[in-house]
């Protein structure tokens, strides 16, 4: 999960086992609403990933993963930025 | 954890055990012992000799390796190492359609009470998994309904 | 088209009974992510960017108005009110819940459809001409043979957990629609001193790396089909890779093998351990060839209505090709709409052209590789009304085998394999040619777009093939000329450097006008200027012309 991450901060992201939704993780638990996501620093990740794999093995979610922020604390890539905001195009 | 054979739904304790080394290979021919492809081709000679023996494959082993011996196999043990690895299916259809082998085939390892169906049918007697997951494997083998599309 | 008997619908019943309990015990932690994976897989459950998709098997792209009513209504109840149509026939939910999935699954079973092997480690969905059985060329109608393979491949025990995903393709004339020599098997029924029979191709695919399929056998008979097809695949499932998923297909194999020796693996065991019980009889063949009789007796008397409309005129000449009985046509029904991502159909245009190939088309849809669909008997008299209601639901597009009717898969924006997104790319595609004339005068091409190198989309084989990567955070897109998924496949030959998405459009309009330019008569088409040009012509324009400012 962990492997060829880059920067500094990042939020806990996965989906939601049971809808498959997006969840960010606020600190307690899931959420979609990105304005709660915890703000994780890099020498915090081994932490962070042990309680994925708590959430993940309560069966509460899936696939978790951290997400790149910039440093003004803004998703970098542009498939988080995806998978946040939604389909760039009109469905 | 406890392990035990389950024969279609008959469920049982296991009644061959692994060999650990050659040098504790009982002298007695009525232990039933099951060993390695090395052990088998490094020690053949003796254990050709037992009454009740048995090998062990991984799933990246093939069968070929000791096909000229396996009339000596009162029991054909598949371990696999991933549910993903389907080759012991091809590996006992092989046996039993190729090498026309008539006793029993057991897999172990990692395997899913889904594949339970899957193995039988290809032609596997016996499963040996943890026995608290047993329930899983009869509910999966009571599930079928007998419907196959393939002979 | 085919009806499930008894023991077909008691099968999927027990299907969605038995995934009910695999989701159940997933939930409650029975069965962890890594366990569930390959089962849900197998239902065609995979988890994308946004959410989980499920892919619905519509076996060789034969779909009733009755599935295609009820596919809409899934649409509605379970997911956003549309569904995408595939490159291999299929149809994509990409918003359902893993909870109400057996629901899902439990309603298709009401209509005779399923999810099952539509993903995962073992042989997918048999893909088909769109044109079986309603063409004049053919050797006989494929369909039959891909339902004889489709229950051969369900749930067949040895092959449930192959190296990698496999898929066959059956045709039945030299024109190839169905991207035969693209697949994992493909099949081609042909005509030997009288007797019908398969020419057998091996180790065609895409993805990483593109193989175009080699020709094993020359004529296996039919009653040796399956007996020939296990054969293959008990090969396959021993000797394939399994260190390296991207070198596990058996396009790999053949090529490390050699043609050669993996023909004679095949052979030596066919001969000597085909199974009595799959060899098939005649009666059994018929049985099933009964299913595909035309709905239609003969050719009738009917007369296509010629009207003073140029959209209509410009649809019967693009979307409308001649039925093998006179007094009929087919109608290709454009998934291209110029401001819909390709491929898409929403529940409303889904329930009304349901309606539509009930009273016009005796109840028949298909799905072609390209992602439209098709009505495929539809008499001529009725030709100006279907194209009305169509019209009315935005599928009346008269851009079939136009630049504007691209392969696109859903790319970024839906996948979580993806490198870059490709339905914006095909919508600016489509928006700057919008024009039917400047279509017309480009002709016939094949445009293809892949989101990653997985080639979902086709990219090798499109006559401009379009592949997003990511290079250095930014999407960019590298394109290749000269594929074709034809009878003459061929993989596209990479043109250069690629473009980031901006520089794009002005890279595909240079090609275009580097097409034109070369033309030596007004009809001919992109690849038959490819071919006789190449590629260098295409690199000046593209390369050398920026560099030199």
């Amino acid at each position: 999960m962990a492997k060829k991450l880059k920067g500094d901060f990042f939020f806990l992201s996965a989906n939601d086992l049971k809808t498959g939704c997006v969840v960010y993780y606020d600190g307690k638990s899931w959420s979609s609403k990105i304005e709660k996501a915890k703000k994780i620093s890099r020498n915090q990740i081994e932490k962070y990933e042990n309680i994925a794999k708590k959430f993940e093995n309560k069966c509460i979610i899936i696939s978790p993963l951290f997400v790149e922020l910039t440093d003004e604390g803004k998703i970098k890539k542009l498939r988080d930025i995806i998978r946040y905001k939604g389909l760039t195009i009109k469905i | 954890m406890k392990q035990v054979i389950l024969n279609k739904a008959e469920v049982y304790q296991n009644e061959y055990f692994i060999l650990e080394s050659i040098d504790k290979l009982p002298k007695s021919n009525s232990e039933k012992v099951i060993v390695t492809v090395k052990q088998w081709l490094e020690n053949s000679t003796i254990l050709k000799q037992k009454k009740y023996i048995g090998i062990k494959l991984n799933s990246d082993e093939s069968i070929n390796f000791v096909k000229k011996d396996i009339n000596y196999f009162k029991i054909i043990q598949f371990n696999f190492l991933t549910f993903k690895d389907g080759r012991p299916f091809s590996e006992a259809k092989k046996l039993r359609v190729e090498f026309k082998f008539k006793n029993e085939i057991r897999a172990s390892g990692h395997i899913l009470p889904d594949q339970y169906i899957f193995l039988l049918r290809c032609g596997f007697n016996s499963v040996e998994i943890e026995s608290a997951k047993k329930k899983y494997w009869l509910d999966c083998l009571k599930m079928d309904s007998g419907l196959y599309y393939q002979p | 088209m085919y009806q499930y008997s008894e023991k077909d619908k008691q099968i999927v019943k027990n299907r969605t009974k038995e995934f009910l309990f695999q989701v159940k015990r997933r939930i409650n932690g029975d069965l962890t992510e890594e366990e569930f994976k390959p089962l849900r897989l197998m239902n065609g459950l995979y988890l994308q960017l946004h959410a989980y998709m499920l892919r619905v098997a519509i076996p060789y792209g034969e779909l009733s108005y009755i599935q295609l009513k009820k596919l809409a209504e899934i649409s509605e109840k379970y997911d956003k009110g549309y569904g995408h149509f595939t490159t291999r026939q299929n149809i994509q939910f990409n918003w359902p819940k893993l909870e109400d999935v057996p629901k899902i699954l439990e309603e298709l079973a009401d209509v005779e459809m399923h999810a099952i092997q539509t993903s995962g480690n073992c042989i997918r969905n048999i893909s088909c001409d769109h044109l079986a059985g309603i063409n004049n060329e053919e050797v006989e109608d494929p369909r039959p043979w891909c339902e004889i393979i489709r229950k051969w491949s369900t749930f067949h025990p040895e092959f449930s957990f192959l190296p990698r995903k496999f898929k066959i393709a059956v045709i039945a004339c030299d024109t190839d629609r169905a991207a035969m020599k693209v697949h994992d098997i493909g099949l081609k029924l042909v005509k030997k001193k009288n007797e019908v029979g398969f020419e057998v191709f091996v180790g065609g695919g895409q993805g990483r790396s593109p193989f175009i399929a080699k020709k094993i056998n020359d004529f296996v008979k039919k009653k040796d089909l399956l007996n020939y097809l296990e054969a293959i695949l008990s090969i396959y499932n021993e000797m394939g890779r399994r260190d390296n998923i991207y070198k596990a297909r058996i396009k790999i194999l053949i090529n490390e093998l050699g043609e050669k020796k993996l023909k004679s693996l095949v052979e030596n065991k066919f001969k000597k351990f085909a199974d009595k019980k799959l060899s098939l009889k005649e009666n059994e063949i018929q049985e099933i060839k009964n299913y595909f009789k035309l709905p239609i007796s003969g050719p009738i008397k009917s007369e296509i209505p010629l009207k003073k409309n140029k959209q209509y005129t410009n649809w019967l000449n693009q979307n409308v090709i001649e039925h093998k009985l006179s007094g009929y046509s087919i109608i290709m029904v454009s998934l291209k709409p110029y401001n819909q991502p390709p491929g898409d159909a929403t529940a409303n245009q889904m329930k009304t052209l349901s309606k539509i190939a009930q009273e016009f088309s005796y109840g028949e849809i298909r799905v072609t590789h390209e992602q439209n669909l098709v009505l495929p008997h539809v008499k001529n008299s009725d030709l100006f009304n279907v194209w009305n209601q169509l019209k009315s639901i935005n599928l009346a597009t008269p851009n079939i085998g136009l630049i504007t009717d691209a392969i696109c898969c859903p790319g970024m924006d839906y996948c979580a394999l993806a490198t870059a997104r490709s339905i914006p790319i095909s919508q600016k595609i489509s928006r700057y040619f919008k024009n039917q004339s400047i279509q017309e005068k480009i002709g016939k091409i094949k445009i293809k777009i892949s989101g990653c190198i997985n080639a979902c989309g086709h990219h090798h084989v499109g006559n401009i093939g379009i592949l997003g990567l990511d290079r250095n955070g930014e999407e960019s897109y590298q394109i290749s000329l000269g594929g074709s998924a034809d009878e003459n496949t061929n993989v596209g030959q990479i043109v250069g450097p690629s473009f980031p998405e901006k520089e794009l459009m002005k890279a595909i309009t240079t090609i275009i006008k580097t097409f034109e330019n070369n033309k030596k008569t007004k009809n001919e088409n992109f690849l038959t200027v490819f071919n006789r040009i190449g590629i260098d012509p295409f690199k000046k324009d593209l390369y050398e012309t920026s560099n030199s400012k």
